[in-house]
Parts: structure tokens; sequence; C-alpha cells
């Protein structure tokens, strides 16, 4: 239950920085995706049983709070935790260069996936010139912010692949 | 049959997963006007947050500066050093009353020269995303706001709302690629649409060739369609490019609004061809 508790606080904390905080004091293109960040931690590093629930609800709330197309992160973040769970078999995830790597191209992915949903399924116009410049800008904050994150004690303990 | 479902079931499980949630993408593509129950559910619960971390945020703003201020004080009379820190807390406490009243004088100057009712709301979040351009506020349903509401600042046009919940509601602002404005130039009468294009920056569209638009032109909104009043300020052209080929001609708009600086805003409590 504590680890739960712990859990939440950690999530609770991630959307208010990036509701409130982060906003006021960063550009647009610096300021980190904590809900990305989770997301590839989650595929990655906690594969529980009910971590692709927990993906698909921080799509849902940064939906509630992020663009008017709900569903739009949601399947985004779905899409990234489904591969991301797909490969971890594969990859030393105690590795922290590779950690920063995949959020990295995780954010990358999840930017592209946005793009093509929208281009095909809404009429805003002109979306490559504000997501195009972002995009790398956004991924390199995200990187430094995973590498400063790596080390923090896992609230939930790890299950056996 | 039934072995080959078994055998790929987990494959299966998650494309019948990624199919639904798809599918709720798609359903709700004509919906991003209004904002569903998991939607307000999702706002509803936040929003007292987003209130509290705002109001945690100024307060550690405060005392930060303060603390800068009393460092200078040292430096300059360490005898003093107490009845000057009251004083500067004073003298910060006074600018940002200070500042906030004449925030709050020109939103009810404004208010006094529209004919429509109004609600003032304060900005409690931003949109964390780097292409999309809402801001929440701390007003809702509960407070008389449905979807579609114009929203003003004292400098002209923000948006409007587009997602409310009972407590607070979602703003869409001018510069969002999904925003639409009727627009007209002040000067010639030229009419078009005023869109979003990302980066603080709008471009008025479909204004054809023939119509007279220049560098500085004052852009206000028409009246079209209902949602703004006529001649509420809008922008400032910025660029004008006439094409050998095509119709229309490119215009840029600057927002007259700073939106990067928004705390207060009025609602209007108009809706669509009213």
């Amino acid at each position: 239950m504590i680890p739960f508790f712990k859990t939440t606080a950690w999530l609770v904390a991630a959307i208010l920085l990036q509701m409130t905080l982060l906003p006021k004091y960063l550009l647009d293109p610096f300021q980190p995706n904590l809900l990305l960040i989770l997301v590839v931690y989650l595929g990655l590093k906690l594969p529980h049983r009910f971590s692709a629930l927990a993906a698909l609800s921080l799509g849902v709330i940064q939906d509630s709070f992020s663009g008017i197309y709900l569903g739009l992160h949601a399947l985004t973040y779905l899409c990234i935790y489904t591969l991301l769970s797909q490969l971890a078999d594969r990859l030393y995830t105690d590795n922290r260069a590779l950690f920063v790597l995949v959020v990295f191209l995780a954010t990358l992915l999840g930017a592209l996936l946005n793009l093509v949903l929208l281009v095909i399924f809404s009429v805003s116009n002109g979306l490559y010139a504000s997501l195009l410049p972002a995009l790398i800008p956004q991924a390199l904050v995200n990187a430094l912010i995973a590498s400063l994150a790596f080390h923090i004690p896992v609230p939930v303990r790890e299950e056996a692949r | 049959m039934i072995k080959l479902l078994v055998r790929h079931k987990r494959f299966l499980l998650t494309a019948v997963f990624l199919l639904a949630v798809f599918l709720v993408y798609a359903l709700n593509l004509r919906n991003k006007e209004h904002a569903n129950p998991v939607e307000r559910g999702v706002m509803t619960l936040t929003a007292p947050i987003a209130e509290g971390g705002t109001a945690v945020t100024g307060a550690v703003g405060t005392i930060w500066s303060d603390y800068i201020d009393l460092l200078e004080v040292r430096q300059e009379n360490v005898k003093l050093r107490k009845t000057v820190q009251r004083l500067n807390e004073r003298i910060v406490a006074g600018n940002e009353a200070v500042m906030a009243n004449a925030r709050l004088k020109a939103l009810l100057d404004l208010k006094g020269t529209l004919n429509t009712p109004s609600l003032a709301v304060s900005v409690i979040g931003e949109d964390s995303s780097a292409w999309f351009k809402t801001l929440v506020v701390d007003r809702g349903s509960s407070d008389g706001l449905t979807e579609g509401m114009p929203v003003l600042a004292a400098g002209g046009v923000v948006g409007r709302l587009v997602k409310v919940a009972p407590n607070s509601s979602r703003v869409l602002l001018l510069t969002d690629h999904a925003s639409a404005i009727a627009a007209l130039v002040q000067r010639s009468r030229a009419r078009g649409v005023v869109r979003g294009a990302g980066g603080g920056r709008c471009s008025m569209e479909f204004t054809v060739k023939e119509d007279d638009v220049k560098v500085g032109d004052a852009v206000v909104s028409s009246g079209i369609g209902g949602v703004f009043p006529k001649g509420l300020p809008i922008g400032e052209v910025t660029m004008v490019k006439k094409g050998e080929y095509g119709v229309f001609q490119t215009i840029e708009v600057r927002p007259a609004v700073n939106i990067a600086n928004l705390e207060e805003m009025l609602v209007l409590f108009r809706q669509p061809n009213e």
C-alpha cells in the first residue's frame, strides 16, 4: 500500500510541475515532459501487470490539460509503452545511458506519432512549423531530466522477467 | 481456430487494446469543443491541486525575492537590517498589490466598455506541450461558463473556452493551430480569418489579393459567427506577401495581447450566433 501511495505522490508532483511551475519559468520547447519519462520508465523497468493501464492513464491525464483532442497522448503513450515492453527483454535496462537514449528516442517517436495523428485526422494547419523545430530541444531536455532522475529510488518492487 | 487464437492470445489482446484506444481517439475527434465525462472528472480532480500548486509557487517566489533583497540590505546597512527587512517586505507586498491593481483596473475598464455580462478569471495552469496553446482558468460551469464563450484581456482577444468542468475551464488561445477567428483589417475593412500558427504568432487567411492590407494595420474581430463581438482588437499586421499565383495573400499577425504574461482575463457570457 505504501509503495502505491509513494508512486501516486511522484505522479501528482510530476503533473503539478508540468502544469504550473515549468510553463511559468521555462520557454516552450525547453519544458521537459515528465509524464513521457514516466511512461518510458514503466516500459523498461516496471513490467507490472497494470503498467499498460498506467501508461494509458498518464496519456488521458495529459490530454485533459494539454491540447483539445482526448485520446491523442493516450494512444501515443500506449504505443510507446507497448513497443518498449516488447523490447525490454533484449535490453540492459539497468544501464543509465540506455535509459537516457531511450527517453530521447521516445520523445521523437511520440512527437512524430502526434504529428501523424493530427495531420491525418484533424484540420489544424501549419503544425509542422510548431512541432518540428521544438522536437530536438524537447528530446534533449527530456534526456537531461531522465539522466538526473535515473537514481531516484524505485518505490515499487520490480518483477523478475 | 481456437488453438490459433489461444496461441496468439497476447498479440491479439494487445492489438484489440490498441484498436480500442484508437477508436476512442477517433470518436472524440468530433468532440474537441466539449468536455466529456472523463475530461470533466480529471479537470475537477486536478483544479484544486493546480490552484494550490500555483499558490505555493507564488509564496516560494516571494520568499526567494525577499531573501535576495535582504542580502542587498545587509550589504548596505548592518545596523538597520531588521527594520529594512520589514520595510522591504512591505514594499514588495505593496508593489505586488499595485501591479495587481493596475491589471485589474485595466480589466475593469475593458468590462465597462462591453455591453455583454462578463466574468473575471485567473490562470491556474498552462499547456505543457510545445505545440498546443491552452490555459487552465479557475472558473467553470458552476459559475455559468460554457464552451465557446469568448475570452478577452485588457489588450484584446485571447481566445475562447473549449473544455469546461464544474470549477475550471480550458481556454484555447488564438495562437493555437486549432483556433480560427473571423476578422477584418480596421483601415481597409478587408476580411479574413485569423488562425493560430504556434510560436506566439497568427496568420490571416482567405484575404483576397485585391484587398488593401499593409504592415502596421490593426486587425479586429468582424463579429461574423457571433462568437466575438465586432471591433475587438486581435493584433497587428507584421508581414504581407502577395504571390504571383493564387487567390489569397499571405498575412502574418502579431497578437495584441502578450500571451506569455497573462494572469487575469474576462470571459464574456455570450454564445455563438447570439
